[in-house]
């Protein structure tokens, strides 16, 4: 080996462990804050302030349980998974017919239609925030989880149609036209052959879906004020606040609140990063 | 197999659903709130045709407005620009190692799939007077600034910190999004380059960042729109405060709207908000100019 690769081996050697230590750096300041909100919430109140550092001297389950029932934490988790998992069938099968007609099927609007439904990525939810409201609550759709699952639907519609179109067309043609030449009718060609060959692209699109609405702050606050009825976030925004001066136990709430998608996170987290990613980038 | 694909009544049941819903709960909406925001407007009365009068109200007198829309623009460019470099030199270090290179991904793109509502929270902890970073700070004898709470400068303090907590949350998805589009770019050309005696920092300038301007594009304007969208960070860490200086227009709508129930005010803001993510998007296409390259 000559001199300079030599030299050449060893700089990289150098850059490597540089760019290892700046990454573990970064590392630590993501997990910090979510190993401290763990750790506070076992501690007790007032070994917080006096001994900060020091480990808790016997786990405060109780935290646990009176962030549960105060916050009423578990008909909110109850609620948000409620309306998740009905806007993610929702907004799965109603997504992909749409898409299966603007991107398989030939008809002249087919492309106004999907422009018209993309427009609506670029439209933030505040703006239609008040008519909306106001319309729900003549309706008597405020405080109803319905009330909740139709906007949530309809804002995730735009990204579902826009992915599974792309899929369908990616599917090849002899498919197709096999079945067609078998008898197939239009409605199961749907139902037995594009919907079931586009497994990832369902996958990815109801990550997307599920993510965002599982995390919705906004029109769950402005929709719902009964107690039973509020998602996840909105109960917990209720319960931690500056008023309330117990802290382990905000921390608690904190911890039951973000603890079911760290667990599913790590569980299935290279998927689900790459599922995103891919959602993403066609959005 | 033409006539099946071109079945009028088959097309319109798959689009119907879809388009209705569309149609009632987003456009019809939108529409109305352009009506309603020149309107005078509260709970209890019906909605009065007024002119302009909110959006006048909305540019001379009122002053949370201004701080409103300096916040905001503040965000976008700081949002846009720090996303767009730390995001880049993520994707960069991280694709130029191999052990651990999952391990980093996940960690940075975890606080995207958590809730900025919790995230908030706990963040609004970890900044207060008492606990947090001023814990670790007294631990050295140094007394920490009010983080939440500073009222001096241009940009006040609290906007800086939040400003930097939304960059922790999101800055994993564009580094995920720019280290899609490097794997993409065929080893082959950066192979030809070192031949050629090309070092690393110059193979990254001149081979992956032209490669990777489309998605330079997407991933700003997905950025500008996110920032101006931002509503949960802000509202649970600061609520707007002190003195209605850290709003920004998601949550000036909401207090106007939905504290005070000026339902007209309110839509005035949302049209405003409307125009300036329209503004952005427009922009940012155009500017940020698409080559597309063979690859």
């Amino acid at each position: 080996m000559s001199k300079s690769s030599k030299k050449k081996n060893k700089s990289s050697i150098v850059v490597k462990t540089l760019i290892y230590i700046l990454l573990s750096i970064l590392a630590v300041i993501y997990l910090l804050p979510l190993i401290w909100v763990i750790y506070v919430s076992l501690k007790d109140d007032k070994t917080l302030f006096v001994s900060p550092w020091s480990m808790p001297e016997r786990l405060m389950i109780e935290n646990y349980t009176f962030a549960w029932s105060a916050g009423k934490l578990g008909i909110a988790t109850l609620n948000s998974a409620i309306v998740c998992v009905v806007t993610l069938l929702l907004c799965l099968v109603l997504g992909s017919m749409a898409a299966f007609a603007i991107g398989r099927m030939k008809w002249k609007l087919a492309n106004a239609t999907m422009t018209y439904f993309l427009t609506g990525m670029m439209i933030p939810v505040h703006c239609v925030l008040i008519p909306l409201f106001t319309r729900f609550s003549k309706m008597g759709l405020t405080n109803s989880r319905l009330g909740l699952i139709l906007p949530y639907l309809t804002l995730s519609l735009p990204l579902t149609i826009f992915i599974m179109s792309g899929f369908f067309k990616g599917l090849p043609n002899e498919l197709f036209e096999s079945a067609c030449i078998d008898g197939c009718s239009i409605y199961r060609i749907f139902t037995h052959i594009a919907f079931p060959l586009s497994k990832t692209g369902l996958f990815v699109t109801g990550l997307m879906t599920f993510v965002a609405n599982w995390n919705e702050l906004l029109l769950a606050m402005v929709f719902i004020s009964d107690d039973t009825k509020k998602t996840l976030p909105v109960s917990l925004s209720k319960f931690v606040g500056p008023y309330n001066t117990n802290y382990s136990q905000m921390f608690a709430a904190i911890v039951i609140a973000i603890i079911p998608t760290i667990i599913v996170y790590c569980c299935f987290s290279n998927s689900i990063v790459d599922g995103l990613t891919q959602g993403a980038v066609k959005g | 197999m033409d006539k099946l694909l071109k079945d009028k009544k088959a097309i319109v049941i798959f689009v119907a659903p879809a388009f209705l819903l569309f149609t009632f709960i987003l456009f019809i909406p939108i529409c109305q709130s352009v009506y309603y925001s020149f309107c005078e407007y509260n709970a209890l009365t019906k909605p009065v045709f007024i002119g302009v009068e909110n959006y006048r109200q909305l540019f001379t007198t009122d002053r949370t407005m201004k701080m409103a829309i300096k916040n905001s623009l503040f965000f976008l460019v700081f949002s846009v620009v720090t996303q767009l470099i730390a995001g880049l030199i993520l994707a960069a270090l991280l694709t130029n190692i191999k052990k651990g290179r999952n391990f980093f991904k996940n960690v940075y793109y975890l606080p995207c799939v958590l809730s900025s509502a919790a995230l908030g929270l706990l963040w609004m902890f970890v900044f207060t007077p008492k606990l947090g970073i001023n814990q670790i700070l007294a631990e050295f004898g140094i007394e920490g600034p009010l983080w939440l709470m500073d009222t001096k400068g241009f940009i006040i303090l609290p906007m800086w910190v939040i400003a930097f907590v939304s960059l922790w949350q999101y800055v994993g998805q564009s580094m995920m999004l720019y280290m899609a589009q490097i794997s993409g770019i065929s080893t082959s050309l950066y192979e030809a380059s070192y031949i050629d005696g090309c070092t690393k920092p110059q193979a990254f300038r001149y081979i992956t960042l032209p490669l990777i301007r489309p998605m330079m594009a997407t991933a700003m304007s997905l950025n500008a729109i996110g920032s101006l969208k931002f509503f949960d960070l802000i509202f649970n860490m600061t609520e707007g405060g002190p003195n209605h200086m850290t709003e920004v227009l998601a949550t000036h709508l909401y207090q106007q709207g939905f504290k005070y129930f000026k339902y007209g005010y309110a839509s005035a803001i949302g049209v405003v908000l409307l125009i300036i993510c329209l503004l952005v998007t427009f922009f940012i296409n155009k500017f940020v100019k698409v080559d597309n390259y063979e690859m």
